[in-house]
């Protein structure tokens, strides 16, 4: 028995085979697998992975790596059974070189947290993820998880500089931007545990910028904002934040957070700007005229830290927030070129129309990375239709604008069919070749990214 | 055997290009791809080479979107073309190569770019958002697209980008752009061997980081053209018109610390002082001389850089050094008069010099005793899956073969 040989290998402690522990690891924050895993493992180091990959091997047992499952296209559900890898043992900031700003970390450590146990050294890791507070390094590496503020810092695959990764021989291998030789770090990030599994990671580390302001200009609609954002950037100016929220959103975040947003507004535009002091005001008097020029009906500055903190609790906690609107939300994850978001956001509008759902707005407005929050209540089999057929539609509305299927949560297991949207056979085949190269078994998380029945010799 | 023997074919569309390297795949011809060819002494060359294929006709701008900070171009287009059609909305790709008038968008990121603005600004790998590439069968392959925020699947370009031509071609790359700064200034001065290393630390400690700094070591052509012993500082700033100002100042006062006696601004000849410096990166002496890169950090820089050169003195060999202080890389040149000596010295000192570096790379030299140095440095631990990535993208070994890190 599989669970005998894992016991064997790690203890008891780190194994769990009872109906109701491997339940908790069917799902993610979206998905629900229909399969149970056969066994839950929870290694506590780089040794305990690679024996229990090769233990995995040995029985013909595909294994599929966990960070905090907050994913949101069910890339960590066991949808075909096998081995859960969770690594919620495998949390520590392993070393701090301050003198040269990196850090190598554990897969499990939490996003947020890593910034916090660096706080005092001035330093801060930027890719922020609105799950930050329990998302992991190893998730964001896997989903290549962007943020709010990846606007001007980039996303997570600009900030990890190696890996160390078992591949499904239950090998060690490390990976570093500055190896000669292909990107292999460049190729792993946002490959969704499919190519290998993450033991640990360098990150780079950022200095707290000496500035921050936080402005919110509300506008009459979504659309006068998103042309705001344009006109902003058009005309050279890159903030580190430029997030939209729509009434329906704004709604529901005022009533959980009381943050300060307007309510009565169509919709508000998140400015962050970070920098240095001097430069602060004339940046602010910039942006402040550009807004007016958009149509912004007001202007408004967080004067304090716990002002500005308020505002980015609201705005991170917005998707959590519309819980007091319906049971359920579908958050569909699409990117378009900043320009064309008027015409995706009318898009996403009439599509929920169409079919009858409540559709709010919360996005990376300065990436071009649209959120339609779908509410609705699952309970309900039409709306659930609904739902999957509105989001379909939004999917090709984007691909039809030159956008693509997802900006920063992934494929995983639910999006696997959008990916003949928007590539080749000839493309697929490429992406192919790769995962031939690192997983030719496809031991390594099965199911996902590639659409099912995808060609190119084996099964995907 | 070198690149350029055999055919060479300048293709004018990328049909053309397919048809080309597809031909030669089906026969066994062995293509190497050639963009302006700035960068023969990087690695080894081509073991065969039976056409060369130039890719300096594909050199359109097929798309500016300026409000959505995206561009896309055809790879065969010249760094400074680049630079020029995107300069007149005021924006830019932060690549620097060496010789940006001759070298091409598809050479310099094949060959995987590590500017001296990378610690503010990023590599160029974190620029390109999609690329099509032309596989050794001719297959065209797309990644990416034209949206600065894209994880639908894995990302290709990252593999194309680095890999030296020996998994395809490519003839298209989007990128994302930057506003170009407000302004810039360069900073020259004279730095004696004793304020060296207190410089390098003043400037580490500056709030307002510079965009790069050089601690320079001959290479006399790249700063000024004076003769002298003295080592030189190059820095460049980049931002509006108030930053530049306040950074003026702290940088004054940080070199005044250090001992620096006097700092000589341009503003206006700036960017042409950053090109000189960019351009003796791989500037040779005729066949005698090789150009060490070798990655440390910033906290290193100042010892290694002179173990490094020290090293080379015992082998009785010159130098000349670039030392770049933000992100801890050193260029080192090595030379001497005879031919015949400077070959017997360099191979010595290549193997001392991986034992204290290993990983310094040698990009430049158009000595024939490259072969018998170590000029990719210590091969990487992902090797072996290198090695099956080439197997499956170029089974037939069409494609730059020998090129890159350990044969490939
Ligand atoms: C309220 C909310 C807000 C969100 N906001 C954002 C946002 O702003 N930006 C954003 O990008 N995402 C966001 N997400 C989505 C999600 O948080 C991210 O995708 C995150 O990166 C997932 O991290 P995780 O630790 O939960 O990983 P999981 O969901 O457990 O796993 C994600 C993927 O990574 C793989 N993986 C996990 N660990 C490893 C490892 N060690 N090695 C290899 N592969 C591994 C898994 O197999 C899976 O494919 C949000 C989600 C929620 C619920
Ligand atoms: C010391 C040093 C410092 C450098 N610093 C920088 C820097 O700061 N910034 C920077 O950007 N670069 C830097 N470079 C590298 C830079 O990439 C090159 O100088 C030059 O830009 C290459 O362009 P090229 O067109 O001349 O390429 P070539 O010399 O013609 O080709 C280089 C390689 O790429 C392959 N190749 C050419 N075109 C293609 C294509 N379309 N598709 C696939 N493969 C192709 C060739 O086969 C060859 O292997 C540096 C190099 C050195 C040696």
């Amino acid at each position: 028995m599989i669970a005998e040989r894992l016991i064997e290998a790690v203890g008891a402690e780190a194994v769990k085979t009872a109906p109701e522990d491997l339940a908790v690891y069917a799902f993610d924050a979206y998905t629900q697998s229909e399969t149970l895993p056969s066994a839950v493992v929870l290694p506590a180091s780089t040794r305990d992975v690679a024996a229990i990959v090769k233990i995995a091997a040995a029985c013909g047992e595909p294994i599929v790596a966990r960070g905090a499952g907050t994913g949101l296209c069910g890339g960590a559900v066991p949808t075909g059974g096998g081995i859960v890898m969770s690594f919620a043992r495998m949390n520590r900031l392993l070393e701090l070189d301050v003198r040269n700003r990196r850090a190598r970390v554990q897969p499990g450590l939490i996003n947020l947290e890593l910034s916090k146990q660096i706080a005092s050294t001035g330093l801060f890791y930027a890719p922020d993820p609105a799950s930050q507070k329990s998302s992991t390094l190893g998730g964001n590496i896997g989903t290549n998880a962007g943020g709010p503020h990846c606007l001007s810092y980039g996303v997570t695959v600009n900030h990890v500089v190696g890996l160390e990764v078992v591949d499904e021989r239950g090998e060690v291998f490390t990976s570093d931007v500055d190896d000669a030789g292909y990107d292999l770090t460049g190729v792993l990030v946002g490959s969704e545990g499919t190519l290998g599994i993450v033991t640990s990671a360098w990150v780079r580390l950022l200095r707290l910028p000496e500035s921050v302001r936080v402005w919110l200009a509300a506008f009459p609609d979504v659309e006068s904002a998103c042309e705001a954002v344009s006109a902003i950037v058009g005309s050279g100016i890159l903030p580190t934040a430029l997030e939209i929220m729509d009434s329906v959103i704004l709604g529901a975040v005022e009533a959980a957070f009381h943050a300060g947003y307007p309510t009565d507004a169509g919709a508000v535009l998140l400015i962050e700007s970070a920098g240095f002091t001097d430069e602060m005001n004339a940046r602010e008097a910039e942006i402040r005229a550009i807004v007016r020029a958009q149509g912004a009906l007001s202007w408004r500055a967080a004067a304090t830290q716990a002002e500005r903190d308020a505002l980015w609790a609201g705005r991170k906690g917005a998707a959590g927030a519309t819980g007091r609107i319906a049971p359920n939300y579908y958050t569909q994850d699409v990117c378009v070129p900043r320009t064309r978001l008027p015409e995706a956001l009318r898009a996403v509008e009439r599509s929920a129309r169409a079919h009858g759902i409540a559709v709010g707005n919360v996005f990376h407005a300065g990436d071009g990375n649209l959120h339609p929050l779908m509410l609705y209540d699952k309970r309900d089999r039409r709306q659930v239709a609904g739902v999957v057929e509105a989001g379909n539609e939004i999917l090709q509305t984007c691909i039809d604008l030159g956008g693509t299927i997802s900006g920063e949560h992934g494929i995983g297991h639910e999006k696997r069919a959008g990916m003949n949207l928007i590539y080749s056979t000839d493309d697929l085949a490429a992406m192919a070749r790769v995962r031939d190269v690192f997983d030719p078994k496809r031991m390594l998380n099965p199911e996902k990214i590639f659409p099912a029945g995808a060609k190119c010799g084996e099964p995907l | 055997m070198s690149a350029g023997s055999g055919r060479r074919i300048t293709p004018k569309s990328v049909d053309q290009l397919r048809d080309v390297v597809a031909a030669c795949d089906r026969t066994r011809e062995a293509v190497a791809i050639e963009g302006g060819n700035t960068l023969r002494g990087m690695g080894l060359p081509p073991a065969r080479a039976d056409v060369t294929v130039v890719t300096t006709a594909l050199d359109a701008v097929l798309e500016h979107e300026y409000r959505d900070l995206t561009c896309a171009v055809q790879a065969g287009i010249t760094l400074a073309s680049l630079a020029e059609s995107l300069a007149a909305r005021g924006q830019y790709v932060p690549i620097d190569a060496p010789f940006a008038r001759k070298a091409t968008v598809g050479g310099t990121l094949a060959a995987g770019w590590l500017g001296p603005r990378r610690h503010l600004l990023g590599r160029a790998r974190d620029y390109v958002i999609g690329s099509h590439v032309v596989l050794a069968d001719g297959t065209l392959a797309k990644a990416g697209g034209m949206v600065v925020k894209n994880v639908s699947g894995y990302d290709m370009s990252k593999l194309y980008v680095g890999s030296f031509g020996t998994l395809g071609t490519l003839v298209r790359v989007n990128f994302k752009t930057l506003p170009l700064p407000q302004r810039r200034r360069a900073f020259v001065a004279k730095l004696p061997e004793g304020t060296r290393s207190r410089a390098i630390a003043q400037i580490a400690e500056l709030a307002i980081a510079p965009a790069a700094a050089f601690c320079v070591e001959g290479y006399r052509k790249a700063i000024d053209g004076e003769d002298g012993t003295d080592g030189r500082l190059f820095v460049l700033l980049e931002g509006s018109s108030t930053l530049i100002e306040r950074a003026t100042r702290d940088l004054r006062s940080a070199l005044g610390k250090a001992g620096v006696p006097e700092t000589t601004i341009l503003d206006a000849g700036a960017r042409e002082a950053f090109e000189r410096v960019l351009d003796a990166t791989v500037a040779c002496i005729s066949d005698r001389s090789v150009t060490y890169h070798a990655l440390g950090s910033p906290e290193s820089i100042a010892v290694r850089s002179i173990a490094m050169r020290d090293l080379a003195h015992r082998h009785e060999l010159f130098t000349d050094v670039l030392a770049d202080v933000m992100n801890g890389d050193t260029i080192l040149r090595v030379s001497r008069r005879d031919a015949r000596a400077f070959s017997a010295s360099v191979e010595i000192f290549d193997d001392e010099l991986h034992a204290i570096e290993p990983r310094a790379t040698i990009v430049a030299g158009d000595s024939p005793v490259r072969s018998s140095l170590l000029v990719w440095g210590q091969l990487p631990s992902g090797l072996a899956k290198m090695r099956e990535i080439k197997a499956r993208f170029d089974p037939n070994r069409t494609l730059n073969p020998g090129r890159f890190v350990g044969g490939i």
